[in-house]
């Protein structure tokens, strides 16, 4: 019926137990993410973003409602849909090269092809000459790339993006968001991002959903219809940046 | 513990072409590899030997009760030459290297195993949580009345000392991996096997290599004991013949390489658990 890597979230609420008592941390979330899309997500610390993002890689099923990956009720992980976790949780006793090659481990490549893409990824993100070195040898940025690095590798439907570039210096940030785009043009895979910076949200995505906590909900979409590439400073760019920080509740506090 | 060495072979085997640049690597091996000799470290024993020096040459003490500095390194040559000290050195440390290596290996293969499964973890659970609190020197007895009083006895007595401490590191090493680990593996879709060589076993390396170092120096502690108590070789039956036969220099001579073999199995462990977790930060020993 539907394209390969589309996503269905019907009515999905989640609680935690917390003391023994229940809290509510996702209430009625609804979302469509049609294939090749690039939809981020943006909101307040705590209100659910990364719980969303382990409700899709199927790392919870306690949860109620249906998370639909090109509608079949997903069941467990796979391959299709890949992650890069918020800590960029590189294993600790793995070299880099050897952290990105643990993603490929069951992928169905020939073992040359895998020392191939290892290689590719790891130049993508600018940590050439850093293959043999291990996690506690990389600063917090460069781990991260190393994260990006293994998200990308695999190849997935869905990539799943947990403020990736939350880390990383301004230029760097740029440059990335750059690669981020042009992978996504050219494999045509669906991304979520989620991110604190509404700039980065309007600059990549085709839609932005803002959710808000207490209990963590989506409150809004703002449909980024811009040509790309597109311009940061231009008026349109701002007034739908407006949008989005209103509907987020801040936009009063910003022109104050 | 072999996969993570594996591992590592697999690494440098594939990026040995990128071996000029490594800028991190290099920097670092050069920064793990220092302060294993220290002059400040030689202050104390050397202040102990002029302190005996003076209490033998001053008479403090009779020489029956402590023969002097220079009288005990005639005693270690006399011992080497005359009396094939170095068969008893060697026989000694043949029994520890064995019960060593037996010991860890099966506590290190059925600590991985308890530590995945609770089924296996609760097979044995009773019956080692009753053995281990009978000390090896009190099975030494009836394990000799069995297997004679030469290396064998010994050897799974001893065996049975290293086994324990290694055994319940490496259980609770498996049970503490970080679950965000868990959570990756999950994520990149690793097998279980996949998950045990490249998550759980490494991660729980760091506390198998405590318990080794740990009972390495234990087994050497209770060689000692063990020849003492039976056979007729080894620096521990040395060590009570001399005391029986009023021999303090020899005594002595014992006395200090059994100390002096103890502070070389521990700092070769200490190396070797500092070149198995390079990878950690921060690490200390
Ligand atoms: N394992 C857990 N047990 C109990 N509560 C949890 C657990 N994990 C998350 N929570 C709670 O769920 C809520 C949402 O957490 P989540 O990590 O999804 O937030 P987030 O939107 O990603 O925040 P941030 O922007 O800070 O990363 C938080 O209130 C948190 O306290
Ligand atoms: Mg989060």
């Amino acid at each position: 019926m539907t394209q390969r890597g589309s996503l269905d979230i019907r009515k999905v609420s989640k609680n935690y137990e917390v003391d023994g008592r229940p809290l509510k941390v996702l209430s009625d979330i609804n979302l469509h993410v049609g294939p090749g899309e690039f939809i981020s997500i943006v909101g307040p610390s705590g209100c659910g973003k990364s719980t969303i993002l382990r409700l899709i890689l199927g790392l919870d099923t306690g949860y109620e409602g249906d998370i639909l990956l090109d509608g079949t009720r997903i069941a467990g992980t796979s391959l299709d849909r890949g992650i890069v976790f918020q800590d960029h949780r590189l294993l600790p006793w793995l070299t880099l090269e050897q952290n990105v090659s643990l993603a490929l481990e069951n992928a169905p490549l020939p073992a040359a092809e895998k020392r191939r893409t290892v290689a590719q990824h790891i130049a993508l993100v600018g940590l050439q000459g850093f293959e043999t070195v291990f996690p506690h040898q990389l600063s917090g940025g460069m781990a991260q790339r190393g994260a990006i690095a293994r998200g990308l590798a695999v190849r997935p439907r869905i990539l799943l993006l947990d403020e990736p570039l939350g880390a990383l210096d301004a230029l760097t940030r740029l440059r990335l968001q750059e690669e981020l785009l042009r992978i996504w043009k050219a494999e045509g895979v669906t991304m979520i991002l989620v991110t604190h910076d509404v700039d980065e949200a309007l600059y990549l995505s085709d839609r932005v959903v803002v959710m808000n906590s207490g209990p963590g909900r989506i409150v809004g979409e703002v449909a980024v219809d811009l040509p790309t590439p597109r311009v940061r400073t231009s008026p349109a760019f701002a007034s739908l940046k407006q949008r989005v920080l209103s509907l987020m509740g801040e936009y009063e506090l910003e022109v104050a | 513990m072999t996969s993570t060495l594996d591992l590592e072979r697999r690494g440098a085997a594939g990026s040995a072409s990128q071996r000029a640049l490594r800028p991190g690597a290099s920097f670092l091996s050069g920064l793990s590899w220092r302060r294993s000799f220290n002059g400040i470290g030689l202050i104390l024993p050397l202040g102990l030997l002029a302190l005996w020096q003076t209490a033998t040459s001053l008479q403090w003490i009779q020489p029956v009760f402590l023969p002097s500095p220079l009288a005990t390194a005639g005693a270690f040559w006399k011992m080497l030459t005359k009396q094939n000290l170095h068969l008893d050195f060697l026989s000694s440390i043949s029994i520890v290297a064995q019960a060593f290596v037996y010991g860890s290996l099966a506590a290190v293969g059925l600590g991985i195993a308890a530590g995945l499964s609770r089924k296996v973890e609760q097979f044995f659970g009773p019956t080692f949580d009753t053995i281990r609190h009978i000390p090896g020197i009190a099975w030494l007895p009836l394990i000799v009345l069995w297997l004679g009083i030469g290396a064998p006895a010994k050897i799974l007595v001893i065996a049975k000392s290293v086994f324990f401490p290694v055994f319940l590191n490496t259980l609770s090493g498996i049970r503490n991996v970080e679950k965000r680990y868990v959570e990756l593996g999950e994520v990149l879709t690793l097998t279980r096997w996949q998950l045990v060589r490249r998550v759980l076993v490494p991660s729980a390396v760091p506390s198998i290599m405590v318990s080794l170092r740990y009972s390495a120096g234990l087994a050497w502690a209770l060689v000692v004991v063990a020849e003492g108590l039976s056979g007729l070789e080894g620096i521990g039956f040395l060590i009570f013949r001399a005391q029986g036969l009023l021999l303090t220099d020899q005594l002595v001579v014992c006395m200090v390489i059994i100390g002096f073999v103890g502070f070389a199995i521990d700092r070769t462990m200490y190396a070797l658990q500092r070149r198995v977790l390079r990878w950690k930060q921060g690490f200390d020993g």
